[in-house]
């Protein structure tokens, strides 16, 4: 187990270090910013306020993430029926050739049946969760040897194209990066304008949940890419050369932004 | 310690000037990255572009003028989300660090992300000394350690290598055949380095920001490799300078703005990954611990002078390199540590000491172009001239930058400067003087050591018949007042 035990200088020594180079080595901190002291009802009427906002441009944010998310390397599609969507998956893992696939356990595919459909096709797909059969071990193996990853979506960011994903139980980090596809889909009532939007609602989260944010939070901006030699641009260095995103758009069931 | 040769700037930059190679990979970065950054700043207004930088800088000088206080409730905050934070006054402490923790968990493979930190601290060495296989993950660090080398630039380290060194190395030590295709290159490291994250015992990161509100370490990541070094192995440890830290969660959006673009004018990198303490018992996979080590190693330096604080505000983007005409020619190495460019210039004579770098300072021509393209607005031209100065007047003969004879010139030159009567005399004996050395204008040589250093590499503008002074006395200050 960790040892709790700090190496190096001890905090205080480095600390009063710091106050020394600030000029003020008497004068213990102070807390110097409001922002910090805002309380769960500011967060909120903040919250309620985007939401109301967000939802006032809903059409216009879909078309927006569209747009911006093909300018950054997804490969947008846009469904206008559950069936549609489940369709253009199917096609995709054919033309792919994919055999092995392993997705999330968000529920946007408890009321999409991808996985159905491509077992019927004769692909092998593993929800990547942990029971009785599968130990992390395990699933880490299947995940290295799929070659396709699906995802749902937490949010979307219309502003900069960004799928952004919190792993937790269910919800392995490695899905969405290690297979050299990566499938996301996206329902519009996790799509928000901006990336203050996906701040402010990760901030809401964490005071309510008691100072928890959870271990991960991850922004996904298309394909995994490097420019190291003679900045030529390479895609799918180490994670996902080719990345899709499929936005659910006949959905419109819920607000904006649901209670995430 | 990273291996200091900052005295070694005039030699290493005349060496780098005469490599045909390196003028070719250097002419990429205007072209390339500074090219990139104007265009997709160009996408939103000036006035958005400017308010994004003064919320930035706000925040920036906020933190800073504040750190103590941020660092307590960052530790708080790490400790709350299951990480344990650990303080590091130098770079010997820093790595003893990160090798006691490797060595007390038996780690055998680490794998790392890019971090100018750990560069700075020399932490591979270190490591590798300990007996663990280090290995760099980013495409660029990647190379370089094949090649044995250090980064050239902040943002792409092998940035001074062309792709035909690259296949060469490749080759060379991984056996495998010689290619001119790029794609086929990056294949190579991605199916070497896949293997060593799967046995990986340990991730080291750098961070970008720290935010203080929840504890949380960010980094910005084009390749994938970020994500794997801190998912994969068994424990992760960020290590990164003092400065980095930003109050809330709310404040990162401005810098998710400004970084990418200013770096390889993205809107944003292919992934940004925030990690807060390790994996949650209910989590499929990541880190069992999550270690945060933070590093002062002359940072408290800079923080401590009201005059250079503000190089504590950079967020490492490069942006000041891809546009500085010295970097442009000489590149990163010849610079002789860590930092190179107009920043570097900045804090590497402050970290390494003054004595060490005294060239670095008036490696640049003080046209502002770094302040202009700088993010956080960093006035880098005005430290510059500040570091200058502290070296001219320095009392310490190791730091002194002028010899007595330079001096007394410069001494000699303010007080002409400032007695207009004695200066229009000299202007007149220096007609006369000049007169057996001017061709067309132009003194192209003057014969007289240490004189002639000024016309080695370029003509002196003879001085003309009339001054400004005198064209004013008698014409301009006569002219009627124009109405508008």
């Amino acid at each position: 187990m960790a040892e709790a035990a700090s190496l190096g200088t001890p905090k205080e020594e480095f600390l009063a270090s710091v106050r020394q180079a600030l000029g003020r080595a008497a004068v213990p901190p102070q807390p110097p910013y409001p922002a910090l002291a805002e309380g769960l009802d500011v967060l909120e009427s903040q919250t309620a306020a985007m939401r109301q906002r967000n939802a006032a441009q809903a059409r216009e944010l879909l078309h927006e993430l569209a747009a911006t998310a093909q300018l950054r390397g997804w490969q947008v599609y846009r469904a206008a029926r559950a069936d549609d969507a489940v369709e253009h998956v199917v096609a995709v893992a054919k033309s792919l050739g994919v055999r092995r696939a392993v997705r999330s356990d968000h529920d946007v595919f408890n009321a999409l049946p991808v996985h159905a459909a491509l077992q019927k096709l004769g692909l092998t797909v593993t929800p990547v969760v942990r029971d009785q059969q599968n130990s992390r071990e395990a699933l880490r193996q299947e995940i290295a040897q799929a070659e396709l990853g699906m995802t749902g979506a937490d949010y979307a960011v219309a502003e900069t194209g960004s799928v952004v994903v919190l792993p937790c139980r269910g919800l392995s980090r490695l899905v969405s990066l290690v297979p050299p596809v990566h499938l996301a889909v996206v329902r519009p009532q996790n799509v928000v304008a901006t990336l203050d939007d996906v701040l402010l609602l990760r901030r809401l989260e964490y005071y309510k949940h008691g100072g928890d944010m959870g271990s991960y939070l991850n922004f996904i901006t298309g394909p995994s890419r490097t420019a190291d030699i003679e900045q030529t641009l390479v895609v799918g260095v180490h994670g996902p050369r080719e990345v899709h995103l499929v936005l659910l758009d006949y959905d419109t069931s819920s607000p904006l932004v649901g209670e995430a | 310690m990273a291996e200091i040769k900052t005295k070694d700037f005039q030699a290493a930059s005349r060496r780098s000037i005469q490599d045909p190679q390196l003028r070719r990979a250097l002419q990429r970065v205007g072209a390339g990255f500074d090219g990139a950054r104007r265009e997709n700043i160009a996408e939103v207004t000036p006035q958005v572009w400017e308010a994004w930088r003064e919320q930035a800088r706000r925040i920036k000088v906020h933190t800073l003028e504040h750190l103590d206080y941020y660092l307590e409730l960052l530790d708080q905050r790490v400790t709350q989300a299951g990480g344990q934070m650990h303080y590091a006054k130098d770079a010997a402490q820093a790595n003893a660090i990160v090798a006691q923790l490797a060595r007390s968990r038996g780690v055998r493979i680490a794998t790392k992300s890019k971090s100018m930190v750990s560069e700075e601290l020399g932490l591979n060495h270190v490591l590798e000394e300990a007996g663990v296989e280090v290995y760099e993950t980013d495409l660029g660090e990647y190379i370089i350690q094949l090649a044995g080398e250090t980064p050239s630039h902040l943002v792409a380290p092998a940035l001074h290598k062309t792709k035909e060194q690259v296949a060469q190395l490749l080759s060379q030590k991984l056996g495998v055949p010689l290619t001119d295709d790029i794609e086929t290159m990056a294949a190579v490291a991605r199916n070497a380095l896949r293997e060593k994250f799967l046995q990986s015992d340990l991730g080291i990161s750098g961070a970008n920001f720290l935010v203080a509100e929840t504890g949380t370490l960010v980094i910005f990541t084009n390749e994938g490799n970020g994500r794997l070094c801190t998912s994969a192995p068994r424990m992760h440890i960020g290590i990164t300078g003092m400065e980095k830290v930003i109050p809330s969660l709310q404040d990162l959006a401005v810098f998710m703005r400004l970084l990418p673009r200013s770096a390889t004018g993205q809107r944003l990198t292919s992934y940004v990954t925030l990690v807060t303490g390790p994996r949650r018992a209910d989590d499929e996979d990541g880190p069992e611990e999550f270690h945060l080590v933070i590093v002062d190693n002359g940072r408290s330096r800079l923080l401590a002078d009201p005059e250079l604080r503000e190089a504590l505000y950079c967020i490492r983007c490069g942006a000041c390199l891809n546009i500085c005409p010295v970097y442009q020619k000489v590149g990163g190495h010849a610079y002789g540590w860590v930092y190179p460019g107009p920043i570097g210039a900045v804090i590497t004579p402050v970290l390494v000491g003054l004595g060490q770098a005294k060239d670095l300072p008036f490696a640049s021509s003080l046209c502002g172009a770094c302040r202009e393209a700088c993010p956080i607005k960093i006035n880098l031209p005005r430290m510059l001239l500040h570091l200058r100065h502290k070296l001219a007047e320095s009392p310490n003969a190791d730091e002194k930058s002028s010899s007595p004879a330079e001096t007394a010139a410069a001494h000699g030159y303010a007080g002409l400067m400032g007695r207009p009567k004695l200066l229009a005399a000299a202007r007149g004996l220096g007609r006369l003087a000049q007169m057996p050395f001017v061709r067309d204008g132009k003194i192209p040589h003057i014969p007289l050591p240490p004189l002639s250093g000024w016309t080695k590499t370029k003509d002196l503008p003879a001085l003309p018949p009339r001054s400004f002074r005198d064209i004013w006395d008698q014409e301009l200050s006569r002219l009627p007042d124009k109405q508008d």
